[in-house]
């Protein structure tokens, strides 16, 4: 062909600056970019003059599965320097590459072999570059590409062709390439058949292809029809240098795009050297700002460090790996981790790219806008972190009934927003204990969150749309009831009945085979939860009902068996059964006296574990089901003198664990203690008195003090003078006998 | 040159490798170099036969901060290297002194007793008495030396010594020159002249550096092995070279026994198993390379001079056990549970070492 073929590495600054001038000298009438051609009305916006970069286009299919591809643009991205040459001189430009429904079909067919072009080969040359050169292939792209003056295209161009034929191994790959490349030659025939001369067609594209496009022949028409392809959709969004960065691979981003930046525009003021002066003046800039201490002599002693080690390599300028060793070595006293946060800030940055306003959106960014507009939120939409309070409760004062649900309909909305990801507003905690009509936030805007909203176009149309399917998707791949009962909870928040219900199904066959009793017995309080609270929100709480009811049957069932645990367990099993007990108190309608009935049986039982049946026996104690005779009882049985201290020890705190005033109130409880406790022996009474310390750890000063009192009145000393001798700082003595305690040994328990 | 010297300096045991450098040499040389930067960096990293002679690898490390290294001392900076003990921060500083100059031996070695003087000068006292200050009557510092021939000094430790010392060497580094005042004059350093210091990372409480010193060094930290495979690469080629010197009349310790020690010594120093899976105790001591390297030479002495020629399980475990067990409780403690917690669980190949182990424990 005669036209002019300019082969570029993606995202290569060199590739950019030495392509404008190819096009000034070679004037072109039609300038054709490697990229799908059925994105050609994204161009105009990729040029508006209030566009910044970076920007990707994204191309998504749009019936599940959802498939993507994502093309990042950078301001030094060849591609964008070509479409901005054509626009500048008024020259037609078109992409000249499949379609992106195409390549979203033939990554279908070979899932493995996705987005990137040759990108296995590429990466295993990449990697016998690096075992050569023992430098990472980035930095050998830029000594010898980034840094050629003049001979670009021909270096590229040799490069590309030595690639294509190590690629030639791989059988899919040069299948997909030939494909694409037909495609290409066929688009340069169809501009030379609509009357453009030959020569004045300029086409760029990756090095890789240039071979392929000068030898190959185009496709016919009847191969193009039979190019599968799906239906997609495609959209621009903003990018930011940090996504950049964290994609690698060849053509999806580079770990350095500020530095990249930085490279470009040293290019442009005419020496690629200026670059090394920007990075390592910024750097310490960055480092300083950091907090840090950077001479101006460290500064220049990296810059002529870095220029001894690029010779050492054989470049004419500092490398990003020279000019980074360098400063490592000067402004960062031999360790990188000083360096970092200020490399970071130099060699990624912060850069988001924007869009200008009227930018084809995609649906669910409509949306957005459009629910903004309509909850009145758009103040919030600012860089500025704000406050936004609201008050789910109806409204009665004002006219429209739109404007009495409008919090409520903010927090569906903001939690739909959640649960989609889109980090715009983050819940905080709630200040008032059990007002549950209150709900707080903290709003603030980052480009980030566009981007976010532009990746949930692919979950649905709208807001709500996205939400159900993420919630849906979420259900369907939850293996845990208490997952499944957390989408619920969400779904609840997002006041979505469809996506509850959903969940719930899930919740409830996930149920079948389940589950750890402290796992049920978290999963019904949460239920019970939505329940109790639904009318605030407008949920129709009656479906929960019946699950409620089962898994309270379930834990129920299972509790007695689980009280046959060791001492580390019983703290799971005494926390269900706290929970079980608030769930029976809320709710009428599970069976009291199952409840109550259990908890006399696990009180009762002496072969579970100690500290369960104490809790039990406080339970019952709390709601009055247990009376002073049947404690006196309990006490004399489970502290008696035949049972090993820990045993008893352990009832006690399980007996401590809940509604301590009750138990310091009942003075009959000390006396029994006090006696159990002298007719212990001294090893016995050293055993119970570990356990017992422990029992009583937990206890406030004030409870403490009130125990002193029931003490003091059982041993007839005055009350006073019991407290202070509890509450005094320990004697040199007696610490001698805790430190002994200390030493105790449990081997033989 | 005497066969019976102990260990020869660094430029007269590499000779043949650096004359043939020289004789190859066709990039540009800097002024007082012998060698270019690049055939420098060829003769430390090593890999290649220039002229028939191979050149042996110096430093098995990464050859990036060997060039940053050598890139300092083109720009005159002086170079500071840092790092654990035994991570070869004197044996790079020596090489680097050979291939550069030709002489290693321009060294002060930093000691808290080291005092300004064997920083700057000192005088025959006789002679000054004598015949009063005179340039004769001076007893140049290796440092004054190596300012006037414009070649590199080395100062070992340099965190060992006093602030008072360290301090000396600011004036020297930053102005380039070094003053008299008892003859009236000043000394300028020659091109070429440069400092390599090393300090130690273990003894950074003693003597911390200042940052006015800090400020006029490149500082190139030298990190312990980065995996298995160079360590062990790192340990039998100094065994080798090390043996060859000492006559120890033994085998060179087979793949299987040098495998074993840095294993252990890996483990040991990074505190859990080369899988990552389990955690372990690590010691009081520093367990480097240069340790592991010279319990092996240990070991081949016992084997050579007591045992059977070749080193056994009861060889290698005398020695281990004495590097492992610096402090004597602590240490004991985790090399028990070592023993008995990774080793015994290891299989039939490490059997003979555990038991040799655990019948001197």
């Amino acid at each position: 062909m005669k036209g002019q073929l300019f082969g570029v590495r993606h995202l290569s600054p060199a590739a950019a600056h030495h392509l404008r001038q190819a096009l000034d000298r070679a004037r072109p009438e039609l300038v054709l970019v490697e990229g799908p051609s059925d994105l050609n009305e994204q161009m105009p916006w990729l040029c508006h003059p209030e566009t910044r970069f970076p920007v990707a286009i994204l191309a998504y299919t749009k019936a599940p599965p959802v498939r993507t591809i994502l093309y990042p643009f950078a301001v030094y991205s060849p591609e964008i320097q070509a479409i901005l040459w054509a626009h500048e001189h008024k020259v037609p430009c078109r992409f000249m590459d499949l379609p992106s429904g195409v390549f979203l079909a033939l990554a279908q067919v070979q899932p493995e072999e996705a987005e990137e072009e040759s990108g296995d080969t590429t990466e295993a040359v990449y990697r016998r570059l690096e075992t050569l050169t023992g430098e990472d292939h980035d930095t050998f792209w830029e000594r010898h590409f980034e840094q050629t003056a003049g001979s670009y295209q021909d270096a590229c161009n040799a490069f590309g062709q030595q690639l294509r034929l190590t690629a030639a191994d791989d059988e899919l790959q040069t299948a997909e390439t030939l494909v694409r490349e037909a495609y290409m030659k066929r688009a340069i025939c169809q501009a030379v058949a609509e009357g453009v001369p030959e020569e004045k067609i300029f086409c760029v594209c990756g090095a890789f292809h240039v071979e392929g496009l000068r030898e190959n022949a185009p496709m016919t028409d009847e191969e193009e029809a039979a190019l599968p392809c799906l239906d997609c959709a495609a959209t621009l969004m903003p990018y930011s240098y940090y996504r950049l960065s964290s994609r690698s691979g060849y053509g999806a981003g580079n770990k350095a795009p500020a530095y990249f930046e930085l490279a470009w525009e040293a290019l442009q003021s005419g020496s690629l050297e200026n670059a090394a002066y920007l990075y390592l003046t910024r750097l310490a800039k960055a480092h300083r700002k950091a907090g840090n201490l950077v001479s101006s002599a460290e500064v220049i002693e990296a810059m002529r460090l870095s220029q001894v080690l690029c010779r050492l390599r054989g470049s004419p300028y500092p490398a990003l790996q020279d000019l980074r060793d360098a400063s490592v070595a000067t402004m960062g006293h031999g360790s990188f981790s000083e360096l970092a946060v200020a490399a970071a800030d130099t060699e990624i940055g912060k850069k988001i790219g924007y869009l200008p306003e009227g930018v084809n959106r995609t649906s669910v960014q409509e949306d957005f806008y459009r629910q903004l507009k309509a909850l009145r939120l758009e103040k919030f939409r600012s860089a500025e972190a704000q406050r936004l309070d609201l008050d789910l409760r109806e409204k009665l004062n004002v006219r429209s009934a739109g404007a009495a649900l409008i919090d409520l309909h903010r927090s569906f909305f903001l939690h739909r927003l959640r649960v989609l990801g889109i980090h715009f507003a983050t819940p905080l905690p709630s200040r008032q204990e059990g007002a549950n009509w209150g709900e707080y936030w903290e709003t603030r805007w980052t480009p980030e969150a566009e981007i976010e909203i532009v990746e949930s176009a692919l979950m649905g149309d709208t807001i709500e749309g996205a939400a159900a399917f993420a919630l849906k998707e979420r259900a369907d791949g939850s293996s845990r009831i208490q997952e499944a009962a957390a989408i619920f909870h969400d779904a609840f928040l997002c006041g979505m009945p469809a996506a509850a219900s959903h969940a719930l199904t899930v919740l409830q066959s996930l149920s079948v085979d389940a589950a750890a009793l402290a796992e049920v017995a978290e999963t019904a309080s949460r239920l019970s939860l939505v329940a109790r609270y639904s009318d605030l929100r407008r949920f129709d709480h009656k479906p929960i009902l019946p699950l409620l009811h089962q898994l309270y049957l379930r834990a129920c069932l299972t509790l007695e068996d689980a009280c046959i645990c060791d001492s580390k367990a019983a703290l799971a099993v005494t926390d269900a059964m706290d929970k079980l007990n608030a769930l029976q108190l809320n709710h009428d309608f599970l069976e009291e006296d199952r409840w109550l009935e259990l908890l006399s049986t696990v009180s009762d039982r002496d072969d579970l574990n100690t500290r369960c049946s104490g809790f039990a026996m406080a339970i019952l104690l709390e709601r009055g089901k247990a009376d002073e005779a049947l404690l006196a009882r309990e006490v004399s049985r489970r502290l008696s003198p035949g049972v090993p201290a820990e045993l008893g020890a352990g009832w006690f705190e399980g007996l401590a664990g809940k509604n301590r005033y009750a138990l310091i109130a009942r003075l009959s409880l000390w006396r029994h203690l006090d006696s159990y406790l002298s007719t212990l022996d001294e090893t016995d009474f050293r055993r119970a008195l570990v356990f017992l310390r422990r029992a009583f750890a937990d206890f406030s000063p004030t409870e403490k003090n009130d125990i002193a009192e029931n003490l003091g009145e059982i041993w007839g000393v005055d009350a006073s003078q019991a407290a202070e001798l509890l509450m005094r700082d320990t004697t040199a003595e007696e610490k001698e006998i805790l430190d002994g305690l200390d030493e105790f040994d449990f081997d033989d328990i | 040159m005497s066969t019976n010297v102990q260990r020869l300096p660094a430029e007269e045991l590499y000779q043949r490798e650096l004359e043939a450098l020289i004789s190859a040499e066709h990039d540009a040389v800097p002024t007082g170099w012998r060698l270019s930067p690049r055939s420098v960096l060829i003769y430390l990293t090593g890999g290649e036969t220039v002229k028939g002679v191979e050149i042996t690898p110096k430093y098995m490390g990464n050859r990036r901060l060997v060039e940053i290294a050598i890139a300092t001392l083109v720009t005159d900076r002086a170079l500071l290297l840092i790092g654990e003990p035994g991570t070869a921060k004197s044996w790079l500083s020596e090489h680097l002194a050979a291939a550069i100059n030709g002489d290693s031996t321009k060294v002060v070695q930093g000691t808290a007793g080291t005092t300004e003087e064997q920083i700057r000068y000192s005088w025959n006292y006789a002679m000054l008495i004598a015949k009063g200050p005179s340039p004769e009557a001076m007893v140049k510092s290796p440092v004054y030396r190596a300012m006037e021939t414009g070649t590199i000094a080395r100062v070992e430790e340099i965190s060992r010594c006093a602030s008072e010392v360290q301090d000396a060497l600011i004036s020297i580094l930053s102005e380039k020159r070094l003053s008299v005042p008892e003859l009236g004059m000043e000394v300028p350093a020659q091109k070429g002249f440069s400092v390599i210091a090393t300090a130690n990372t273990r003894d950074k409480g003693v003597n911390d550096m200042s940052a006015a010193l800090k400020r006029r060094f490149n500082i190139v930290v030298l990190p312990t092995p980065a995996d298995m495979a160079t360590e062990m690469e790192i340990v039998r080629t100094r065994v080798a070279q090390l043996s060859a010197g000492l006559d120890l009349f033994a085998a060179q310790p087979d793949e299987d026994t040098v495998e074993k020690v840095v294993t252990i010594f890996r483990e040991l120093r990074f505190g859990a198993t080369l899988d990552g899976k389990q955690k372990l105790k690590t010691t009081s001591g520093v367990l480097s390379t240069a340790e592991a390297i010279s319990l092996l030479a240990n070991s081949m002495a016992l084997a050579g001079s007591f045992g059977s020629g070749s080193i056994s399980a009861s060889d290698l475990a005398a020695a281990l056990q004495g590097a492992v067990i610096k402090d004597e409780e602590k240490d004991k403690v985790s090399w028990k549970e070592y023993l008995e917690n990774v080793m015994k669980k290891r299989g039939s190949a490490w059997l003979p070492l555990y038991r040799a182990c655990r019948e001197l424990g």
